[in-house]
């Protein structure tokens, strides 16, 4: 099964994505946690494209690819925006005492700890992130 | 998303309900700051919440690094299995006092 869905850089635009995630989670039997990792992975990577991908002030899209097979569902998220891989940034040291706790790069650390395998490829003049979890 | 804040005893207990998004989190984070004017431990009440992105845990982490150095409290109420994950991977079981 496949699903699409394109979104403007506007964090607003977040209650759709759910929606469509939701759907995608019903359509193919997944349980409440699983659905809801999924949504909240996602959820980081496009809000990452929303916030980062476009110079301030400029509108521009992000589109969101799934499928499903053999047991896998594969989400590409690709935006036109600045050139930039997620996937070499350094994850939050999450043992540290909260004083030097620092309050970025828990989105980053999510989609890593929440799905199986993330990868970036600049593409025609694209990011493309792709985010495979196995079901089941 | 709904925020709810009681004063209770020596404690000021906010009670979440809902999604707790990026779309929500700029409301949410207005509505909660009379809390940390006031001078006693707080609750960040978690059994209504469903879901919560990055952008909730840094409102939940932002109110401990300002409440701490005051010499309070900063606990959170949580028997969703499914959210207690996320304050795992995320080291905030390492940073709250949890309590079911």
């Amino acid at each position: 099964m496949e699903y699409t869905l394109t979104l403007h850089n506007d964090v607003q635009e977040v209650p759709l994505l759910a929606t469509f995630i939701d759907t995608i989670c019903e359509e193919n039997a997944m349980d409440m946690e699983m659905s809801m990792n999924i949504n909240l992975a996602v959820e980081e990577a496009v809000v990452n494209v929303m916030n980062y991908a476009y110079p301030e002030g400029t509108v521009g899209e992000v589109r969101i690819d799934a499928s499903v097979t053999d047991g896998l569902l594969t989400l590409t998220i690709a935006d036109s925006g600045t050139p930039f891989d997620p996937t070499v940034k350094k994850d939050p040291d999450i043992n540290l005492p909260a004083e030097e706790r620092s309050i970025g790069g828990l989105g980053i650390l999510l989609v890593r700890q929440l799905m199986d395998t993330v990868t970036y490829q600049h593409t025609d003049g694209k990011n493309i992130l792709t985010l495979v979890k196995k079901l089941n | 998303m709904k925020t709810t804040i009681k004063e209770q005893n020596d404690e000021i207990v906010v009670y979440f309900e809902g999604r707790l998004d990026t779309a929500a989190s700029p409301q949410t984070e207005k509505e909660i700051q009379p809390v940390l004017d006031v001078d006693k431990d707080i609750v960040l009440d978690c059994e209504k919440l469903e879901y919560i992105s990055s952008s909730g845990l840094r409102i939940f982490l932002s109110i401990l690094k300002e409440a701490k150095p005051r010499g309070h409290k900063v606990s959170i109420v949580c028997t969703n299995q499914n959210l207690l994950k996320i304050f795992a991977v995320t080291g905030f079981t390492n940073l709250f006092e949890f309590r079911k």
